[in-house]
């Protein structure tokens, strides 16, 4: 028994002591420790000298793409490039950690003005790059103070409610009929009057679990955020709201969460593959998600003839000319703290990821519309359903959610308050929601900039 | 006679009653079980069910485990296995000689040592976690392969303070009896101390395993989380995630990190058991 | 004397020759690993920080702005309680299954190692299983486990109890079975009752495990940070008296998302670890003398 212990303490000492000794030198990586958590590391063939590329991925369904792209990028130049993505949730979380790193990111996503506050003296100016000269439209760009191009939004997508065309027939109704939040709402009531008879609801479940709060506390939220910031002529983060439009938001919310199957109370643990499986299944017409749905839609077996997407009503005076929301939370910045190779290496990762053929392809399939002059037309439905709204002359809802001051904090508590008032829905637990709407915005207003 | 009785009639009543709560205190372990067999849906709507022909789905969810979360679960499991024996071994190997040396020489730096020691003990790791993720990462000690370092200095205090207790009950004639034969102070340790140690090695190896096996938050803040996750990290990530919430997948990930654990404390239960029990006395 | 000169020379000198190596690679651990991420912890409370690097000195204004946060004096409110409430919880519960196992009973070892397995699970995991469990139980009601901060805080005293109760009880049980079966024979002659047994003569005999215990829940307590990530993640979040509050928060994962708001809380977040640290200094130091005193009379 005693050489037992002996010769195990002897061989784990030798493990411990091998352990160590291969960690000096810093890139002995075991082979094990490469390709982790969705990762592509570049092969030994890195030319020597020059930059390496980082790119912190925020879109986690965007992952796969990426990788792929950096993996062709990788094949064709040599350069290394990494790509890691966040889980969702923990993307500023993540962003803080890894830029304390020595190996720090050199490409990072930037989601609206408070974001870059926080980042802007580690985010380089890109004004004057290639990269700027190849933008279609300045729309999308966060500028810092001084006017400085610091991020650079890459992609746009926008939302709105998604239909089942061939059920919302099915019903005896048309999308012609649905023009603004009464006709929706009567649409809505008839089917869902109806469901058992017809084997299908109106909306799918609303729920407010991690995986798909967002689709509330972020997007749906965004109604009456912009309809308050046009009529105040809001275009930088305001310190306070006045919840102007709460009502409108009411009467939304209480058709998603009465017009459907799921029941309210149990919202708080429902998913977003439930949600989603209700109606690619055709258990649901409606279906409130955004433009990068519409892989995953075709994917699990839907017909592109059968969707399209309508804009989020709720009764705001003049909506019938409303448009989809559409705007972005992704701008690619430029870790300025990187060296200068790095910072290169990374610009021209990200030109080449908008102007090579087969990068900017995949980009469109996967992100939406990109403003990119050379990118090509996008194929999805959705887009241009909206890209049509905007031929007819409807106005476009802007995402006034980007300027959500500490957003996750933010919207964690309007779903506290969301969930609540669905599970009991009273005039004292709405006043709750709009409390975290307006006096939640001016607390994390003052904790992000006090 | 009449006693005797007595007691084996409350006894078996006694004996129920425990039977009972003993399988009542496995439920929850039970619900991961019945869980992992049943599709997602499933999972949501009726935790509590067992699985039916509708809703077993056999071993897919441990073969969508093994890659859920985009990340191999085998690969999370071998971080952690990996960690956990070298960071053990380091710190049972190294922390006993350092006792043994503060217990045998009277120095300054042998007081200050085992003073810092003691302090350490009182320090919660809060205190330390933000800063110890920097040094960490500049000292390229955020990989698996290195963290064991890490996990020995955080580590040092504690398992320093528990081999004292021992050591200072060591007598010294065999040592000097060692000496005497020709034996240098490595040989001695080896050949003498060591082998006596062998309870509190066993004790100290059963409370740090446990602590570094199911630690999440240092291997979280110190590895270079976009490479290496540990099972607890594995865990937390899947819950996290976006849109993948597969209830179903995540019980069968939790069962499979919970199995060798299971095993292992089946085989070494006395030993796991008594270590507590030493190390709290002497804690 | 002239023993312990001889000592001095035969295994002292030796031994401080090898000082490099029985020593040296420890105590350079222990600088990385503890004294200096401790040294500069205390010195970055005092600091607005993103990273070490670009650290400026700003006085006490992180203390302050500590001290004013509401969510902080609701984590340590939550974390008293909850410190109480498990302590009470856990050794009683744990003391009488002990008390039961090292009577007369069959099956004793067997309930004994399924009464410790959940220990050998970690806190993220517990909080996984547990959160499930709570929801589905909760759903039959309405209901769900953050919808309130009263399910969030007995959900994780539940799940405490149900993980370190087995611990406990390992320890109980060395502490009853070191009680002589003479002196229980003993007071039997005497005709003592069982209960006088038990608070006569059983109790104080175990008074070292009960402090061991009562000490190690507390420690437990305050520093519960898995758990609570993993059940509730301090879940709900409200608005209350005009700042957010998480509910069901305890101060180790207040700490941590304090510093995760943004590169401005970082500063802050230290302060609170470091006040964090001398409240958990403060309460193991007066608990140690309290029961030296305590063994000091007996």
């Amino acid at each position: 028994m005693k050489k037992l212990i002996a010769m195990l303490l002897a061989l784990v000492m030798v493990l411990g002591l091998a352990a160590c000794g291969s960690s000096t030198p810093t890139e002995t990586e075991a082979p094990a420790a490469t390709g982790a958590a969705g990762e592509t590391q570049a092969a030994a063939n890195t030319p020597a000298g020059e930059g390496r590329v980082y790119y912190l991925n925020f879109k986690p369904e965007a992952d796969a793409a990426l990788q792929e792209l950096a993996a062709l990028y990788i094949e064709q130049t040599g350069v290394p490039v990494k790509v890691v993505t966040a889980a969702s949730g923990t993307y500023s979380d993540t962003l803080t950690a890894e830029m304390a790193k020595s190996e720090a990111p050199t490409v990072f996503n930037i989601g609206n003005m408070s974001g870059l506050k926080d980042w802007d003296e580690y985010a380089l100016d890109l004004t004057d790059t290639a990269l700027a000269g190849e933008l279609s439209t300045d729309d999308f760009n966060l500028y810092n103070e001084a006017g400085e191009l610091k991020a650079m939004g890459h992609c746009y997508e926008s939302f709105g409610i998604i239909v089942n065309t061939a059920l919302l027939e099915k019903a005896g109704h048309s999308l012609e009929e649905i023009t603004n939040f009464e006709t929706l709402k009567a649409v809505a009531d008839d089917i869902h009057a109806r469901s058992a008879e017809l084997g299908f609801d109106a909306f799918s479940a609303s729920g407010l679990d991690s995986s798909s709060s967002w689709r509330f506390s972020g997007h749906l939220a965004n109604m009456p955020l912009a309809y308050e910031f046009r009529d105040d002529g809001v275009v930088e983060q305001p310190a306070t709201i006045t919840g102007a439009y709460m009502d409108n938001f009411r009467s939304i919310w209480d058709l998603y969460i009465t017009d459907t199957s799921a029941d309210p109370k149990s919202l708080s643990t429902s998913t977003a593959d439930e949600s989603k499986a209700q109606f690619t299944e055709g258990k649901a017409v409606f279906y409130q998600n955004g433009t990068w749905e519409y892989a995953g839609l075709l994917e699990a077996g839907m017909n592109s003839e059968d969707l399209a997407m309508i804009p989020i009503y709720c009764g705001v005076e003049g909506e019938e000319e409303a448009g989809l929301c559409s705007g972005t939370e992704n701008c690619w910045a430029v870790n300025s703290q990187v060296s200068e190779a790095d910072q290169q290496a990374s610009l021209d990762f990200l030109y080449w990821l908008v102007t090579d053929e087969v990068a900017a392809q995949k980009m469109v399939d996967t992100l939406g519309a990109l403003p990119f002059k050379s990118a090509p037309e996008p194929t999805n439905v959705f887009l241009a359903d909206g890209n049509r709204m905007l031929e007819e002359g409807k106005y476009t809802v802007a995402w006034a959610f980007n300027h959500t001051p500490n957003v996750d904090s933010w919207r964690a508590t309007v779903v506290t308050a969301l969930a609540a008032y669905s599970a009991d829905p009273t005039d004292a637990n709405w006043e709750q929601v709009v409390s975290a709407f307006v006096d939640g915005w001016a607390i994390e207003y003052n904790m992000v900039n006090g | 006679m009449k006693k005797s009785t007595q007691y084996s009639n409350l006894s078996k009543v006694m004996t129920v009653l425990f039977a009972l709560l003993s399988i009542a205190w496995l439920i929850p372990i039970f619900e991961v079980v019945i869980n992992s067999f049943k599709a997602n849906s499933f999972v949501n709507l009726e935790p509590f069910a067992l699985p039916t022909a509708e809703s077993f789905v056999g071993w897919a969810n441990y073969i969508k485990g093994m890659t859920f979360g985009n990340y191999p679960f085998f690969r999370a499991a071998f971080y952690s296995f990996f960690i956990t024996i070298v960071s053990v071994a380091l710190i049972l190997l190294l922390c006993s000689m350092s006792a043994w040396y503060i217990a045998r020489v009277n120095s300054t730096i042998s007081r200050v040592f085992y003073y810092l020691c003691l302090f350490s003990m009182i320090v919660p790791f809060q205190m330390v976690m933000f800063t110890l993720t920097f040094t960490a990462d500049q000292l390229d000690l955020n990989t698996p392969f290195t963290i064991p370092v890490v996990y020995l200095g955080f580590g040092a205090g504690l398992a320093i303070f528990m081999f004292l207790g021992f050591v200072k009950g060591l007598p010294l004639e065999i040592e000097e009896a060692a000496a005497i034969d020709g034996c240098g102070p490595l040989r001695t340790y080896f050949n003498v101390v060591l082998p006596m140690l062998k309870p509190t090695l066993i004790s100290v190896g059963i409370l740090e395993l446990m602590w570094v096996w199911n630690d999440y938050l240092l291997p979280y803040l110190v590895l270079d989380r976009t490479k290496y996750m540990t099972i607890p990290i594995l865990v937390q990530y899947l819950k996290g995630s976006y849109g993948t919430v597969d209830l179903g997948a995540t019980m069968a990930v939790i069962m499979m990190s919970i199995i060798p654990i299971i095993v292992a404390y089946m085989f070494c239960q006395k030993h796991i058991i008594k270590g507590v029990a030493a190390g709290a006395v002497k804690g | 004397m002239a023993k312990s000169k001889r000592s001095v020379n035969l295994v002292q000198r030796p031994i401080r020759r090898f000082a490099p190596i029985f020593i040296l690679p420890t105590f350079l651990a222990f600088v990385i690993g503890f004294v200096w991420p401790f040294l500069q912890g205390i010195y970055l409370s005092f600091c607005s920080f993103n990273t070490p690097k670009d650290a400026k000195w700003v006085g006490f204004s992180n203390y302050v702005k500590a001290f004013q946060d509401p969510g902080f004096a609701n984590a340590f409110w939550n974390t008293a309680a909850f410190a109480v409430v498990s302590i009470i919880l856990i050794n009683v519960v744990a003391f009488f299954i002990a008390f039961a196992l090292t009577q007369k009973m069959r099956g004793a070892n067997l309930f004994r190692t399924v009464f410790f397995m959940p220990n050998l699970i970690g806190g993220v995991v517990l909080g996984y299983i547990w959160s499930m469990i709570f929801d589905g139980i909760l759903k039959n009601y309405g209901t769900y486990l953050t919808a309130n901060g009263t399910y969030g805080f007995w959900g994780l005293v539940i799940l405490v109890a149900w993980q370190q109760i087995g611990y406990m009880m390992i320890i109980y049980i060395a502490g009853l079975q070191a009680i002589s079966e003479d002196m229980l024979e003993a007071a039997r002659m005497d005709g003592a009752t069982g209960r006088q047994t038990l608070f006569q003569v059983i109790i104080p005999n175990v008074m070292p495990s009960i402090t061991t215990c009562t000490f190690l829940t507390l420690t437990n307590s305050f520093k519960m940070f898995d758990q609570n990530l993993a059940l509730t993640g301090g879940l709900p979040s409200v608005i209350q008296d005009g700042a957010k509050v998480n509910i069901t928060e305890l101060l180790a994962l207040n700490i941590y998302s304090t510093y995760n708001i943004n590169k401005s809380w970082h500063g802050v977040a230290q302060a609170k670890a470091v006040i964090f640290f001398i409240l958990v200094a403060v309460l193991a130091i007066s608990q140690q003398a309290a029961t030296r005193r305590k063994e000091v009379q007996q």
